[in-house]
């Protein structure tokens, strides 16, 4: 079974996320930021990670970074959740490996279909920057 | 002009003086005639006595000896007296003038004096001393040395004598007649230059135009007639020149004007103008160089831009490195580092001069430098206000798009997860709803559509009610909470809604940028002027630097602790207008680290506060 672990400071979000995917099949994880989310990381060790940017303690894209930095030997793709594809983000976002980004609102459906593809080996890395 | 008229007592004096020096020269030369002959004749005279024997010259008893021949026959009117005398000087002959006696000077006994010459001066008696001119030859006797023969003349003086009054009269009278005539003459040719003087000097002292008219005599008439025609064409070249000076001073001023015209205008230009030459030296540069690059004018002036440029990046810019056909106009924004602390954002407009009416021809090129610093500053703001204002949109509209979409896929069935996704879309919708409300209002209020509707509101329940509506929306977030406010407070006259929005973003920002644990505290105060609102929090703090912006629309710390906090950067902005659109004033002490403190002052009479009692 797949773990996928999201991070978010929205319950909602979570909440309905972690419904949904699990009823697809998939383990599921959640934190409320950046922080919650290393420490996810250590101890399941995902498959996928999804993340909001805006986070308190610890931003999504500060998450990425310390990723890139100091476990450069992850297998996992990242999600990452935006309102919008800025620029800003685009500029950093181009040095983290393996990172797509999920433009708000999200579909559940793509979701599902993006992860479905990506674990069949598929490249859907192209579709979503 | 007075010496002009005294010319003819200037002529006769020099007359005077012509004929003084005439008599003069003529009374030289009889004395010095005079005196060669004496010399000469008693030379001559001596020694041919002294050829003659001693006992020839003394005259024989009853007689007449040869120096009374020669006294009386010679005729020369200077002859003084002739003497014999012997060695030791007594008179053995003598023949003398009237009245006068033979000095008694003995001559010198060495042979090489007995023959010569010498001016003796001798008085006789009470009379003035004379001189005279002496001549003396030795006489022998039977060739033995027996005396000597000494002829004496008057020296001649320079005595007038009446004698020779009728030379003198007949000499003087041809120049006295000559000077009036030349007088007369001279005046009579120098007429006309007369004449012509006098109107040069009316032309010069009047600075005036008119021709001189001259009526000269026969021999300057050609003369006059040339000079009075140069004369005219050089007043007609005066005047020209005269008019051509007046035109040229008019032009020097009018250019002058235009260029302090043309300086003013752009010294007073809002941004900074550069003119670079074609050498790459600046030719001009204005006053507000001084405030963008930091530089003087006379620093730069004459100088090409990497002798003075602090940015390397900006010499390329001004050296036009980057324009290859040098004819376009080239456009580019960069940040310039005036100093350490100072960051400015300057826009560079370059655009070619070209030389008139030759559009392939430069003569330097013009630099506009703008600065953009605020309107780049406000545009980053709006745009992170855009990126969050899309954040806050987005996150309940993603949250209403999941929970349809499970609510369509799988959750139908289940009652209490239909029950749970229908009442988070209320809310979220509740949620979008008025962040929607609070932009709309914003963008009013930034408009001036917002008029306050004022009415009595009592502070305490006010500032109760609004402070405990904070810390319900905002849940259970482990701060505490303190509320301070006296019991009895004044009523004040005030917008409600308005007030509680300000009220709220400080109470919220006290609890979203709280650390854990923190307390937020609200207090209030008054006195016979004011009243003072208070909130504080044990939170981040603000930077000192951020202080003096806090205030400003779409300002947001760049502090990683606040950045983490979602916000757009208006709520204290908006506060700050609520509170002075009530004539009080909100303000700031923060300390990084030790929490900040907002306080709301506002003026009992400015705000019409109203006496509870009165009311």
């Amino acid at each position: 079974m797949k773990k996928i672990l999201i991070a978010d400071d929205e319950p909602h979000v979570l909440r309905v996320m972690k419904m949904s995917l699990e009823n697809e099949g998939f383990a599921v994880e959640t934190c409320a930021n950046g922080m919650e989310a290393l420490a996810c990381i250590e101890r399941e060790h995902p498959d996928i990670l999804i993340t909001d940017i805006q986070m308190p303690q610890m931003t999504g894209e500060k998450l990425c970074r310390h990723i890139q930095e100091y476990i450069p030997e992850r297998g996992f793709l990242i999600f990452v959740l935006t309102s919008r594809t800025e620029i800003e983000h685009r500029e950093w976002s181009r040095q983290i490996d393996n990172l797509q980004f999920l433009e708000k609102p999200v579909s559940i459906r793509n979701l599902i279909e993006r992860l479905d593809a990506y674990f069949a080996g598929a490249t859907g890395g192209e579709s979503a920057a | 002009m007075r010496i002009k008229q005294r010319f003819g007592l200037i002529l006769i004096l020099a007359t005077l003086l012509v004929m003084f020096a005439t008599v003069f020269i003529l009374f030289e030369y009889q004395r010095d005639n005079r005196e060669r002959l004496a010399r000469a004749q008693g030379l001559d005279l001596a020694r041919l006595l002294g050829s003659m024997a001693w006992h020839e010259l003394i005259p024989r008893h009853g007689g007449r000896g040869f120096l009374d021949v020669l006294a009386r026959g010679h005729g020369n009117p200077d002859f003084a007296y002739g003497a014999l005398v012997d060695l030791d000087g007594t008179i053995a002959n003598e023949a003398v003038r009237p009245g006068v006696i033979v000095p008694p000077k003995p001559i010198s006994g060495e042979p090489s004096g007995w023959l010569g010459q010498r001016v003796l001066e001798f008085g006789d008696g009470g009379r003035l001393a004379r001189r005279y001119i002496e001549s003396h030859a030795p006489v022998f006797e039977a060739g033995k040395h027996r005396g000597f023969v000494r002829l004496g003349y008057f020296e001649p003086s320079l005595a007038f004598s009446l004698s020779e009054m009728p030379f003198f009269a007949s000499l003087m009278l041809p120049i006295f007649l000559l000077a009036p005539f030349f007088y007369f003459l001279l005046h009579q040719q120098f007429k006309p230059l007369r004449e012509f003087s006098e109107r040069f000097d009316d032309l010069v002292d009047s600075s005036g135009v008119g021709s001189v008219e001259l009526q000269p005599s026969r021999e300057l008439s050609d003369f006059m007639d040339q000079f009075s025609s140069y004369v005219e064409a050089t007043q007609l070249r005066l005047q020209a020149l005269d008019r051509e000076h007046q035109d040229l001073q008019m032009s020097s001023k009018l250019l002058v004007y235009r260029n302090n015209r043309i300086d003013a205008i752009l010294q007073n230009f809002p941004d900074a103008i550069v003119v670079i030459d074609e050498a790459g030296e600046v030719s001009y540069a204005n006053s507000k160089i001084e405030r963008l690059l930091a530089v003087t004018h006379d620093e730069i002036l004459g100088k090409k831009p990497r002798d003075w440029c602090r940015d390397p990046n900006l010499v390329p810019l001004l050296t036009f490195g980057d324009v290859k056909s040098g004819l376009q106009s080239n456009e580019d924004t960069l940040e310039y580092r005036l100093d350490e602390g100072t960051v400015k954002t300057l826009q560079f407009c370059v655009y070619p001069l070209f030389v008139p009416n030759d559009d392939t021809r430069i003569l330097g090129r013009l630099v506009v430098i703008r600065d953009v610093s605020e309107s780049h500053l406000l545009r980053q703001r709006q745009n992170e206000f855009i990126s969050h204002v899309s954040h806050e949109l987005k996150t309940p509209l993603n949250v209403l798009s999941m929970y349809s979409e499970s609510l369509l896929r799988e959750g139908a069935d289940d009652e209490a997860y239909r029950i749970e996704a229908v009442n988070v879309i209320h809310d979220e919708v509740e949620r979008l709803s008025t962040l929607i409300n609070n932009l709309l209002a914003i963008n009013q209020y930034e408009l001036g559509g917002v008029v306050a509707q004022r009415k009595h509101v009592r502070m305490h329940e006010f500032l109760e009610d609004a402070f405990e509506n904070v810390i319900k929306s905002r849940g259970d977030n482990g701060l505490e909470f303190e509320l301070d406010i006296p019991r009895e407070m004044s009523m004040v006259y005030i917008d409600k809604d308005l007030f509680r929005i300000a009220v709220n973003n400080l109470l919220t920002n006290a609890i979203k940028y709280n650390k854990p644990g923190g307390k937020v505290a609200m207090t209030a105060s008054e006195d016979d002027d004011s009243i003072e609102i208070t909130v504080s929090d044990e939170g981040y703090g603000i930077a000192e630097a951020d202080q003096k912006q806090i205030f400003n629309k779409f300002f947001r710390s760049t502090d990683d602790n606040i950045r983490q906090q979602t916000g757009h950067g208006l709520g204290l902005s908006l506060a700050r207008q609520i509170v002075q659109m009530h004539h009080g004033d909100l303000t700031c002490q923060s300390e990084l680290g030790e929490g900040s403190r907002f306080t709301i002052r506002l003026e009992k009479v400015s705000t019409q506060i109203m006496d509870a009692a009165a009311s």
